[in-house]
């Protein structure tokens, strides 16, 4: 399988010479559910959002399907799907209304538009309300319409940042099925969360990141061995202290 | 409660001045950009000084001192009125920090008090400017008794308070009756503009002096005045006559209205924020075909259905342009024969006929949705930022937004105008030419503006396209400056006037070029 996403000798230096990021090396491959964690703070969003070309950076290439980030910006968000932690969606637009932006966009098909809405937003019980404006839904709605929008242009990336919060069991439980689906396609996910029980579940791979700096990365089972990630995750973060 | 009024009050502060940036920044960037704001904010402040000081000073050579207290009273009113009005609801009600402060342990009068306190700070600006430098030259010229200055005074603190009161009143009043309708966003924009078409064709009923009253402008002035705004006279009755009575009832009128719209307000500031954030739902969707679009048309779109959602954005960004058309529609409708008379009268046919396409490209500069549509963007910039699209094609959609606003209420306009007024082929072209150079200057610059001092960490709407917004007060100054420089030198070298204006809007167009290809450059980020 070839790497989807490659990330090499990435750094990230806010203002005040505060290293969030140091020198980051990780790829994750096509097919492949590859977990990032790490405390707050430990520069989990700053390199998702440079994977995603929202944030600028200051050293290193990230590249998407062989394509650099920096330089071909555009090619790389068509092939990338990213949900914030925090999706704020445009609240004076109707849920529908949303998703066909996302679908013009994204360049997606007028015949393949409903049928894909239609498909994920039945599995996440949202479809009745996509007649009505998204500042009418709860968190939750919110989080479901996010992620539909970033399902239905079946991207080659799909970069999630804590995509569990908010969600309620059942909605977890289809975003779980759902990401496993794609996964199946060929989409490589990238996806950081604090809930280590799904990471463990759910994931292939792993990279745990402290201060910026990346301590672990590999399987699933070259990184835990027969403990639970959660022991494992305490013990290297105690060791870097 | 007076403790927590404070922190609440300073907090509101820190959010609107860049104060805590200023102090508290390790970003050199961000440091610099909050010196640019308060050097620029400061800037403003001073050419509007000079201005009302040398129209002061131009009345009290002329003759009529005596009618710059009214005046002065009048301007400040009028200011207020209208600029509390296009952000009344947005500092009051449906704010995002609603259920954080909501949620402390301070009573809701605390809240309210802390929150018109903040606009009664900017709006202490509008009077300082409007009446301290018209004070001192009336007291230069005059030489009033020592206790005028007293009542000078009062009237820097009181006279921004009723018409803030009234404008905050409307503003909710407009809120309460829109909040009912499912489209609310919309039917509350539509009454707003409407409110702000009746303050303007009221503020022209006032001024609309006949040639005699010209002449004795100080008591015309008075007679209207009286008729439309009484306090206005208990100020100018006090101070002409140094009676503390008059200047005792001005404050009254002033402050007890306040504490009762506080009062009243308090009571119902749960009940009306519940109605703001309380939504409309069907939940009965069934999906069916959905048409297609290009980027850029989808962009476009959203930006339209922003523009159209948030009543502060619009009314703020779209002013210019619709005082524009409300001035073509008093001239061509209401005022024809009075207008073109008092311009034969006093000879400035001619000059009004050569300088118009200037005067409109002012109302033109102060038009700019683009100035703030990156700002206004706020929390949900992650979706443009991270679109398959070229940073460009979000810039093109923002500008095509402001000339979609712009164009076809100006070319309206320019067509009421141009019955009203008597003009050449060479000036109707003019008319036509000169502001849509400056409709794309300004939707340029706008843009350009945003990028560069962007403002996303808004708690409500307003703090985005107005509060210190850098680009806006930037736009609007750099639009002003652009239109006001040639209308005064087309006045002061009247035999050039053609040449002076032919010869900056090619400087404005290629400007324009320079600051579009510049910004073509631009990423954006988060």
């Amino acid at each position: 399988m070839n790497d989807v996403l490659e990330i090499r000798n990435y750094s990230k230096v806010y203002s005040g010479n505060k290293k969030a990021v140091d020198n980051l090396n990780l790829s994750v491959k096509a097919g492949e559910i590859h977990a990032f964690i790490g405390h707050n703070g430990a520069g989990k969003t700053t390199t998702i959002r440079a994977v995603v070309g929202i944030m600028d950076f200051d050293e290193g290439e990230i590249l998407i399907n062989g394509h650099s980030v920096k330089d071909e910006p555009v090619m790389c968000k068509s092939m990338t799907a990213y949900i914030p932690d925090n999706p704020d969606l445009y609240d004076y637009v109707t849920g529908i209304q949303y998703l066909n932006y996302m679908c013009d966009m994204f360049s997606v098909p007028a015949k393949e538009r409903a049928p894909r809405i239609q498909k994920y937003t039945d599995a996440l019980k949202l479809t009745d309300s996509l007649g009505d404006l998204i500042s009418s839904y709860s968190h939750g709605m919110k989080q479901k319409l996010a992620l539909t929008g970033a399902f239905i242009h079946s991207p080659q990336l799909l970069v999630l940042d804590e995509p569990f919060v908010g969600l309620d069991p059942e909605a977890s439980f289809h975003l779980k099925k759902m990401m496993r689906e794609l996964c199946d396609t060929g989409t490589a996910i990238f996806f950081s969360t604090h809930v280590l029980e799904v990471a463990e579940k759910l994931c292939d791979k792993v990279t745990i990141i402290n201060h910026g700096k990346l301590i672990e990365s590999g399987t699933m089972e070259e990184i835990k061995g027969s403990h639970s990630l959660e022991d494992v995750f305490m013990e290297v973060v105690e060791n870097e202290r | 409660m007076k403790g927590k009024y404070k922190y609440l009050l300073r907090m509101q502060l820190y959010n609107l001045c860049g104060i805590n940036r200023l102090i508290h920044s390790r970003d050199k960037q961000e440091k610099q950009r909050s010196g640019i704001v308060a050097a620029l904010g400061l800037f403003t402040i001073a050419i509007l000084v000079i201005y009302t000081t040398k129209f002061s000073r131009g009345m009290a050579e002329a003759g009529i001192s005596e009618a710059l207290p009214t005046l002065m009273i009048v301007v400040c009113s009028l200011a207020t009125l209208t600029l509390t009005f296009v952000k009344s609801t947005g500092v009051l009600i449906g704010l995002k920090d609603y259920d954080m402060v909501m949620s402390l342990p301070v009573n809701t009068i605390s809240i309210v008090t802390s929150r018109i306190t903040l606009l009664y700070l900017i709006n202490l600006i509008i009077s300082f400017i409007a009446i301290l430098p018209s004070s001192i030259i009336y007291i230069v010229y005059e030489h009033p008794p020592i206790c005028s200055y007293l009542f000078l005074v009062g009237a820097l603190f009181l006279t921004p308070v009723i018409p803030m009161i009234i404008s905050l009143s409307l503003g909710i009043l407009i809120v309460a009756i829109s909040s009912r309708s499912r489209h609310k966003n919309i039917f509350s924009l539509v009454l707003s503009t409407f409110a702000v078409l009746v303050i303007v064709f009221a503020s022209a009923k006032t001024q609309s002096l006949d040639i005699a009253q010209i002449i004795d402008l100080g008591a015309a002035l008075a007679e209207k005045v009286n008729r439309f705004y009484p306090p206005a006279i208990l100020f100018t009755n006090a101070f002409m006559h140094n009676d503390w009575v008059p200047f005792v009832i001005f404050a009254a009128v002033s402050l007890l209205p306040s504490i009762a719209f506080i009062t009243i307000v308090s009571r119902y500031y749960k009940a009306l924020n519940t109605v703001v954030f309380s939504h409309y739902t069907k939940k009965d969707y069934r999906m069916g075909t959905l048409k297609s679009s290009s980027p850029f048309m989808a962009l476009y779109k959203k930006e339209l259905r922003r523009l159209s959602s948030c009543t502060i954005y619009a009314l703020n960004s779209c002013i210019g342009i619709v005082l524009l058309f409300a001035l073509a529609v008093i001239a061509v409708f209401l005022m024809p024969s009075v207008l073109r008379w008092q311009a034969e009268s006093m000879r400035i046919m001619n000059i009004i006929q050569n300088i118009m396409p200037i005067a409109l490209a002012i109302f033109v500069s102060m038009t700019s949705t683009t100035s703030a549509s990156l700002s206004i963007e706020g929390k949900t910039r992650w979706i443009m930022c991270s679109v398959p699209t070229q940073a460009r094609t979000v810039y093109h959609a923002k500008i095509a937004v402001n000339l979609t606003v712009i164009l076809p209420i100006l070319y309206v306009s320019v067509i009421f105008i141009r019955i009203a007024i008597p003009c050449s082929l060479m000036q109707t072209l003019l008319l036509f030419l000169i502001p849509t150079v400056y409709a794309l200057f300004i939707s340029v610059l706008g843009i350009y503006l945003n990028i560069k001092f962007p403002k996303y960490d808004w708690t409500s709407e307003y703090y985005a396209v107005k509060g210190g917004a850098i680009s806006v007060l930037a736009t609007i100054g750099g639009g002003m400056a652009s239109s006001l420089t040639p209308l005064y030198l087309c006045i002061i070298f009247p035999d050039y006037q053609m040449l002076i204006m032919l010869g900056i809007t090619f400087l404005i167009l290629t400007a324009t070029l320079a600051i579009y290809f510049k910004f073509c450059r631009m990423q954006l980020y988060v």
